[in-house]
């Protein structure tokens, strides 16, 4: 079927069956349960050996209140590192393309970092709009600056999420599609748009992983502030 | 009237037939029918719900009692059974494992697993695989099942990079996992390692104990000989100094004697020359020179005479 560029980022539906619910289910599909053996099969001893890394790195940092929330920034991190890995593959529908989905991740967890610090600690996270040693004179202009970066967060991180995915997925579509105009007419030139092709898919793997991480490592800072 | 499941199955009446009756104590002719007062009726419901609600809530046993429980009565029974179960509790979780395999799966090529290889060898050989491959590709294509666009550029490309991945980084990924594994069983079979030989350690430790204490016999007879020995020492220094101061008093006292002794006889011959010279007359003196002198005379001729 011919595709445009667009095709990539519709929300699939099957005869009118959303199926971006079985999108969404695909990482838990992936990733083993661990089993009740001491000494696992290696895809297990992996995932477990990186659950520990990247647990210990995102969480040495936070106090132990905010150790609480490592359940849930680690299963937020495999999950996206795994939509955004998975997309790359062809005919493939990425969910974090969709702003929808990406808000839907950032805004409550963002929220509730902003809820956690303004209950338990009100004065310490007031205290984070007013950065220290700025001259007296420029401190009402600098707490609305503040004020505005703190909403202006969930927005980021979403639209950072994104941006990036689409940019990465379109930018592929583009190239690969004058890759295939141009293997009918001029072929040494497809070549080095093969090339740049190539050069770009390792760019967007690399995306993928470093978006996610990125994402849940803002998250951690903000927790930081907050907790 | 609908079967409504539950505690009826195994309660049989008197009369011996399993007849459906709701829990109600006292339907119309029941009395008549089965011969039962109020009070046996009311024990016996709440036997029925105590035993229902007991059989609802213990663990099943594997494959036991089947006939009459709540698992096999009424469409959810079963259901209720199971939620009823905590995860991972039961001594079905305590059961052996089958063992791990050796080696993971192989792939060939980076993406195919090699059971497909495997699969296909007896009948079509080596190469069936790969004309099973070509014949399916050539097929989706004339037929224009799968049509070639920009999407098979990109599945190309990203195709090549998980093959090159695979083949590059997967050995030094297994080996990694298979490292973490082996250290994991290496610190546990270490603790189990050193537990041991600080429990040879510990009886030869003892072996040693038992042997020195043989040998402390030896050294008690030998730091009594010792003691004895410091003793009798001791004991003839004291007899020494003794004997010695005894004999220093003694020797006192004959000195003191001899003392005495010689001062009389110094006295006695002093008094004695004393007297004798003072007794002396000058007559008896000139007489006795003059003799002397005429001795020596004597003398002197003699001693000429022999000289000459």
């Amino acid at each position: 079927m011919t595709l445009s560029l667009f095709d990539q980022f519709l929300s699939p539906a099957l005869m009118g069956v959303p199926l971006a619910a079985a999108a969404l289910a695909l990482p838990w599909a992936l990733f083993p349960r661990p089993t009740l053996r001491w000494v696992n099969n290696r895809l297990l001893t992996l995932q477990n050996w990186f659950f520990g890394q990247f647990a210990q790195q995102i969480f040495l940092p936070i106090n132990i209140a905010g150790h609480k929330w490592a359940v849930l920034l680690t299963s937020l991190m495999l999950f996206l590192i795994t939509l955004n890995t998975a997309g790359l593959l062809p005919y493939t529908f990425t969910p974090t393309t969709q702003l929808s989905m990406n808000m839907g991740f950032a805004v409550p967890l963002w929220l509730a970092t902003v809820i956690l610090g303004m209950r338990t600690q009100p004065t310490h996270s007031l205290g984070h709009l007013l950065p220290e040693g700025t001259p007296t004179l420029l401190i009402p202009v600098l707490i609305i600056i503040e004020t505005i970066s703190l909403f202006i967060r969930p927005l980021a991180l979403g639209v950072r999420l994104t941006a990036n995915l689409t940019a990465g997925h379109l930018l592929i579509q583009l190239v690969s599609t004058a890759t295939s105009v141009l293997l009918m007419t001029m072929p040494v030139l497809a070549v080095l748009t093969a090339t740049l092709l190539f050069l770009l898919t390792l760019l967007e793997v690399a995306v993928a992983m470093i978006q996610a991480y990125v994402f849940v490592l803002l998250l951690s800072l903000y927790l930081q502030e907050n907790v | 009237m609908p079967h409504t499941g539950g505690p009826q199955d195994y309660r049989q009446t008197q009369t011996g037939q399993t007849a459906p009756h709701s829990l109600q104590c006292r339907p119309a002719n029941w009395d008549k029918t089965h011969h039962l007062d109020r009070e046996q009726c009311c024990v016996s419901t709440l036997s029925v719900i105590l035993v229902a609600l007991q059989k609802g809530t213990e663990r099943p046993k594997q494959g036991a009692r089947r006939t009459g429980s709540l698992k096999s009565s009424g469409p959810i029974g079963a259901g209720l059974v199971q939620a009823s179960r905590s995860l991972q509790t039961s001594s079905q979780s305590l059961a052996p494992v089958p063992p791990l395999p050796e080696h993971g799966g192989k792939v060939r090529h980076g993406l195919i697993p090699e059971e497909l290889f495997q699969l296909l060898y007896p009948k079509t050989g080596v190469t069936g695989p790969y004309m099973l491959g070509t014949g399916l590709l050539v097929y989706l294509l004339s037929k224009e099942i799968y049509i070639l666009n920009h999407e098979t550029i990109a599945a190309i490309s990203i195709g090549s990079v998980i093959v090159y991945g695979v083949k590059n980084f997967g050995p030094s990924v297994a080996a990694f996992a298979d490292k973490l594994n082996e250290d994991k069983v290496a610190k546990a079979q270490e603790v189990k390692d050193v537990a041991m030989s600080s429990l040879t350690q510990a009886i030869e430790d003892e072996k040693k104990e038992q042997w020195r204490a043989e040998g402390r016999a030896m050294l008690f007879d030998a730091k009594r000989n010792n003691v004895a020995m410091l003793l009798e020492t001791n004991y003839r220094e004291r007899l020494h100094m003794v004997t010695n101061e005894v004999k220093r008093r003694l020797d006192y006292q004959i000195a003191l004697q001899h003392l005495n002794r010689r001062m009389q006889q110094e006295h006695m011959i002093n008094w004695v020359e004393k007297n004798v010279i003072s007794s002396i007359t000058p007559q008896q003196e000139k007489e006795s020179i003059a003799k002397c002198i005429a001795d020596l005379k004597v003398l002197a001729k003699t001693t000429q005479a022999k000289a000459a």
